[in-house]
C-alpha cells in the first residue's frame, strides 16, 4: 500500500477503543442507510425530506454514542443536510450515502473487517455471502438463450404495463383498462416462474394478487395503489436490468432490501391497511396528469421479430438490385427505342424494383408510439412533483421513423418536456389568476412533412420569458446590454452554448437541462429545431428530422479522379467564384469572400491529398459547407448532380479516416466517400485560431 | 489420421494441425503463396478501387462487393515488394478474418489465382526469422508440393495492421 494512503488512512480510522465494536457498528449504519434508501422509493414525496432528515440524525446519534471518529462521514452528512433545499431529499441523500460508502471503505480496507461490514444488511444478523439476485443469475446462466428471451420479453411487458397504468389511472374504473394491466403482470409472472427467477416472480405475483382484486371489484384502486404500481414497474425493470448486467458478469446494485419494502408496502394494501379501500374516489383536483391517447387502433396487427442483420442484409441487397436494373435499362436504350416488348418489360422489372425497394426501406421504419408513451411517466411524475396539473395528449403516435433515430430522440424529448413543464407550465392557482383553465395542456404530436418528420412540443404555459432570457444571455456574456435585439432573436439565445450555467443541473435534481445539448443532439441527426413563444399564451418546440439515417440527399462532387459525396443537410450554397473574390492571407491561406463574410477555403485535393484536380479557385467550383453555425468554403472541380445514397460504414479498419463519414453505393455501383461536414469545418476553424494566434 | 504436435514458436502456444489442410495458391512477383481455402470467401475479377485518404500505403481502398463495402488491400506492398501495375489476370481474394463482433470481409489484390492443393502438414515448415524483416510475421511456413515451394501466409497477421498512415 502507497505510505501516503496509509497516512491517511491512519487520519480516517477510529480510536482503537471501539475498534472491536466496529463491525456491528457499520452493519448498523450501513442497514439504516438502506431502510431510508427502501423508504425512500416507496413513501409519499412529501415524507422524503422527513425521512432522510431523520434518518441522518440517527446516524450521527449512532456514531456519537460509538465515540467513533468518523469525521469524514459526519461532514458528509452536514453537508447533504445544508444541501437538501437546493438539491432536494434524494440527491442529498446520496450524497450523504456517498460520503458514508467512502469512509467505510476505507476504514474497512485498513483494519480488515471486509467480510462483516460490506454484507447487505439482514434482519436476521450475521453476513450473507450473494443476494437472491445472484442464485437467480445463476439459474438463468444455465440457459442463456432463454435468459436472453426472457430479458428481452420481460422488457417489452413492462413498457406496455406502464402505459397501460397511466391510461388506467384516467379511468380507474374502467374493466378493460384493468385487464391490459393484469395480463403482463400475469405474463411476466408466468414466465419468471418457468424460469425460476424467484426474485420477479414474487415481486410480480404481489401486483398481480392487487389487480385481481381490482378487476374483480373487490379493491378499489386510488393514488397509493397507482403509485406502488408504478414503483413495482420501476423496481422491475432494476431486478431484470441489473439480471442482465450480473449475466454479464458485472454488479451494480442490491435490490433485496427494496424488493421486501415494497413487497410488504403491497401486503399492507391486500390486507386492508391504512383504510385506503373504503376511500372515495379522488377529487378531479388531485387526479395525476391525465393521459390522452389520440389514438386510434389498438395494436391488433400480427407481426413477427425479424433479426436485424438479416433486414440489413435485404436492405443492401435490394440497393444493388436497383442498381443493376438501372444498368441494364441504361445498357439497353437503344435497343429499346426499336423493340416495343423489350421497353414495355424494363418498364415492368423498373416498377415492381421500384415498389421492392419502397416496401424494404419501410421495414426499418418503426411507429413513434413507444418514445412517445414515456413522455407520458414523465409528465406524470413531473405533474406529481411540482404540484402543476398537466394533461398531455399525444398526436400521431403512429407516425414512423427509422428505429435507430426512435431511441435518439428519446432523450432531447424528455427535455423539452422537462423544460416546458418547469419553466413554462404556471401552477394551477396562477392559471386561474391569468383566467387559463387550472389544467395545463401538453401536447406531443408527429407528422410526416416531405422526407421529414415533424415533431412539436406545445404548452399553454407563460411562453418564453424573454426579460429573463436577455437578463440571462448579458449576464453569460453572451450579448452585452447595449444589443438590440428582437424578441424572436433573444429567444434564438436559449439555444446558444453557453446560455446555461453551472446551477442547471442533472435529471437527477429535476432541473431543466440546456437546449443547446438539445439542439447538439438533434443536429447530430441532422435534424433541426425551433421555438414559437406568444407570452401568457404558450411555447411550441417544433423538431424537424429525417425520416431515415441511413439514406441522405447528397451532392456529388469531382475532385481530380475521385468522387466525393456531401450531405445536402451541410450545404449552405455554391457558387464558382470570381477572381477577385479570392485572397491569400501569409502567402498560402485562401479566403473567399461569399457575399459579404470572409470564409476560408479549403481544397478537398490538397485535404485529401488528390493530385490532377483543379487548383486554381477561380476555375473550379466553392461549396459552402456549414455546420455549428460556422462556414467554410470547399474547392472542388465540379459538382456532378444531387443523389440519394444510402450510407455504409467502412468498417472497423477504416473507422478515423479524418474527414470522411462513411460511404455510399453510387448509381454506377462504385463507392463514393461521404464527406464528414462538421468536422472539416471544425478543423479550419480550430486551425484558423492557432495561426491567427 | 494422426495429429502431430507443431513445435512452439517463441511465445505461441503449441498449434495442433489435421494432417491435410487445403491451400489456394496464387502468384505474386515471381513467388508463389498460399493461404487457407477455408478463409477464402470469393475471388473477383480486378475492378475499380475506391482510394480513401490518410490511410496506410498498403491499403488500395474499398469496393461494392455485391451491397457491402469492404476494404482492399494490395498484398505486394503489404509484403514489401515492388508495386506493379495490373494485368488481366490480376484478382481480388476476399477473404474472412474473425474480427471483434463479426467476422470481416477483405480484399487482397493478387497477380493471378492459381490452384486448391492439399498439403500435407508435414512438407510445412517453419520459416527462420529472416533477421527480423517487417513482414516475417506474415509468414506462417513454407510448403513444400511436388518440386516447389509456396509461401503460407498468415492471414491474421496479414490483415491485422493499423490504419493510420
Amino acid at each position: 500500500m502507497d505510505p501516503r494512503n496509509r497516512a491517511s488512512m491512519k487520519a480516517l480510522s477510529p480510536p482503537s477503543s471501539i475498534l472491536p465494536f466496529m463491525p456491528d457498528l457499520l452493519r448498523l449504519i450501513e442497514g439504516l442507510f438502506n431502510q431510508a434508501a427502501c423508504d425512500l422509493i416507496v413513501g409519499d414525496a412529501d415524507c422524503r425530506v422527513e425521512i432522510v432528515l431523520s434518518t441522518l440524525t440517527a446516524i450521527e446519534r449512532h456514531l456519537a454514542a460509538a465515540g467513533a471518529d468518523a469525521t469524514p462521514v459526519l461532514a458528509a452528512i452536514a453537508g447533504a443536510r445544508s444541501d437538501l433545499p437546493g438539491l432536494g431529499a434524494e440527491a442529498a441523500f446520496e450524497r450523504a450515502q456517498a460520503g458514508w460508502h467512502s469512509w467505510r471503505e476505507a476504514v474497512v480496507h485498513q483494519s480488515g473487517f471486509q467480510a462483516a461490514a460490506t454484507a447487505p444488511f439482514d434482519e436476521a444478523g450475521g453476513a450473507r455471502s450473494g443476494d437472491r439476485l445472484d442464485a437467480d443469475r445463476a439459474t438463468l446462466a444455465l440457459d442463456p438463450e432463454f435468459a436472453g428471451i426472457f430479458i428481452t420479453d420481460s422488457l417489452e411487458h413492462l413498457g406496455t404495463i406502464e402505459a397501460a397504468v397511466l391510461a388506467l389511472e384516467a379511468a380507474p374504473q374502467d374493466e378493460a383498462l384493468i385487464n391490459e394491466v393484469f395480463r403482463p403482470f400475469h405474463t411476466v409472472k408466468g414466465n419468471a416462474g418457468a424460469l425460476n427467477v424467484s426474485s420477479v416472480q414474487e415481486l410480480a405475483h404481489r401486483a398481480e394478487s392487487l389487480l385481481d382484486l381490482a378487476r374483480a371489484g373487490k379493491h378499489r384502486l386510488a393514488a397509493v395503489e397507482f403509485d406502488i404500481i408504478l414503483k413495482t414497474v420501476d423496481l422491475l425493470t432494476a431486478h431484470i436490468l441489473e439480471l442482465r448486467v450480473r449475466l454479464a458478469g458485472g454488479r451494480e446494485r442490491d435490490l433485496d432490501a427494496a424488493r421486501a419494502r415494497l413487497m410488504d408496502a403491497i401486503d399492507r394494501l391486500l390486507q386492508g391497511g391504512g383504510g385506503v379501500v373504503a376511500s372515495p374516489a379522488p377529487a378531479n383536483e388531485d387526479a395525476p396528469a391525465a393521459y390522452n391517447r389520440r389514438a386510434e387502433d389498438q395494436p391488433g396487427s400480427a407481426a413477427v421479430k425479424v433479426d436485424t442483420r438479416k433486414l440489413d442484409h435485404l436492405v443492401d441487397m435490394v440497393g444493388e438490385l436497383v442498381i443493376a436494373q438501372t444498368i441494364v435499362e441504361q445498357d439497353t436504350s437503344r435497343a429499346q427505342a426499336s423493340d416495343e416488348r423489350l421497353a414495355r418489360n424494363l418498364a415492368h422489372l423498373r416498377r415492381i424494383t421500384t415498389d421492392l425497394q419502397r416496401t424494404v426501406m419501410s421495414l426499418r421504419m418503426v411507429p413513434v408510439r413507444q418514445t412517445f408513451q414515456r413522455t407520458a411517466r414523465l409528465v406524470r411524475d413531473l405533474g406529481k412533483q411540482s404540484g402543476k396539473l398537466v394533461d398531455l395528449t399525444l398526436v400521431g403516435e403512429d407516425t414512423e421513423l427509422d428505429r435507430r433515430l426512435v431511441e435518439d430522440i428519446a432523450a432531447p424529448l424528455m427535455h423539452m418536456v422537462r423544460n416546458s413543464i418547469d419553466h413554462g407550465i404556471e401552477d394551477a392557482d396562477a392559471r386561474e389568476r391569468a383566467g387559463k383553465p387550472r389544467r395545463a395542456q401538453l401536447t406531443i404530436s408527429a407528422r410526416h412533412q416531405g422526407s421529414d418528420i415533424a415533431i412539436a412540443v406545445t404548452d399553454d404555459g407563460a411562453g418564453l420569458d424573454t426579460a429573463k432570457i436577455r437578463a440571462r444571455a448579458i449576464a453569460n456574456g453572451l450579448i452585452t446590454a447595449g444589443d438590440a435585439l428582437a424578441a424572436p432573436d433573444v429567444h434564438q439565445l436559449i439555444f446558444k452554448a453557453g446560455f446555461t450555467t453551472a446551477d442547471i443541473v442533472t435529471d437527477l435534481s429535476g432541473r431543466g437541462v440546456g437546449m443547446d445539448v438539445v439542439r447538439r443532439t438533434v443536429e447530430a441527426l441532422r435534424g433541426r429545431i425551433d421555438v414559437q413563444t406568444t407570452p401568457g399564451r404558450g411555447t411550441t418546440f417544433l423538431l424537424r428530422l429525417p425520416l431515415t439515417l441511413a439514406i441522405v440527399d447528397g451532392l456529388l462532387l469531382q475532385v481530380g479522379s475521385e468522387r466525393f459525396v456531401v450531405p445536402m443537410f451541410s450545404v449552405a450554397e455554391s457558387l464558382r467564384a470570381q477572381p477577385q473574390q479570392v485572397h491569400t492571407v501569409q502567402g498560402h491561406t485562401c479566403v473567399v469572400r461569399v457575399r459579404d463574410r470572409l470564409l476560408p477555403l479549403v481544397r478537398l485535393a490538397d485535404l485529401f491529398g488528390i493530385g490532377e484536380a483543379t487548383s486554381d479557385p477561380a476555375q473550379g467550383t466553392i461549396v459552402v459547407l456549414e455546420a455549428d453555425d460556422r462556414h467554410i468554403a470547399v474547392m472542388v472541380d465540379s459538382l456532378l448532380g444531387k443523389q440519394e445514397v444510402v450510407i455504409k460504414s467502412l468498417g472497423p479498419s477504416l473507422a478515423n479516416v479524418r474527414g470522411i463519414a462513411g460511404c455510399a453505393i453510387l448509381g454506377d455501383g462504385r463507392v463514393g466517400l461521404i464527406l464528414d461536414a462538421a468536422a472539416i469545418v471544425r478543423s479550419q476553424y480550430h486551425d484558423h485560431v492557432t495561426t491567427a494566434a | 489420421m494422426s495429429t502431430v504436435e507443431r513445435p512452439a514458436r517463441r511465445g505461441e502456444p503449441a498449434a495442433k494441425l489435421t494432417a491435410t489442410e487445403k491451400f489456394l495458391t496464387f502468384a505474386l512477383a515471381d513467388e508463389e503463396y498460399c493461404v487457407p481455402v477455408l478463409k477464402v470467401r470469393e475471388i473477383i475479377q480486378m475492378m475499380d478501387v475506391t482510394s480513401v485518404p490518410h490511410v496506410a500505403r498498403y491499403m488500395r481502398g474499398v469496393i461494392n462487393l455485391r451491397g457491402k463495402v469492404i476494404p482492399v488491400i494490395d498484398l505486394r506492398t503489404r509484403l514489401g515488394l515492388p508495386a506493379q501495375p495490373d494485368t488481366a489476370q490480376t484478382c481480388i481474394i476476399v477473404v474472412e478474418v474473425a474480427a471483434a463482433a463479426a467476422v470481416a470481409l477483405t480484399g487482397i489484390v493478387v497477380d493471378a489465382v492459381s490452384d486448391v492443393l492439399s498439403i500435407p502438414e508435414q512438407d510445412i515448415e517453419e520459416v527462420p526469422d529472416f533477421g527480423g524483416r517487417a513482414d516475417a510475421a506474415c509468414i506462417r511456413g513454407m510448403a513444400k508440393f511436388r518440386d516447389r515451394v509456396k509461401i503460407v501466409l498468415d492471414l491474421d497477421v496479414v490483415l491485422g495492421g493499423a490504419t493510420a498512415a
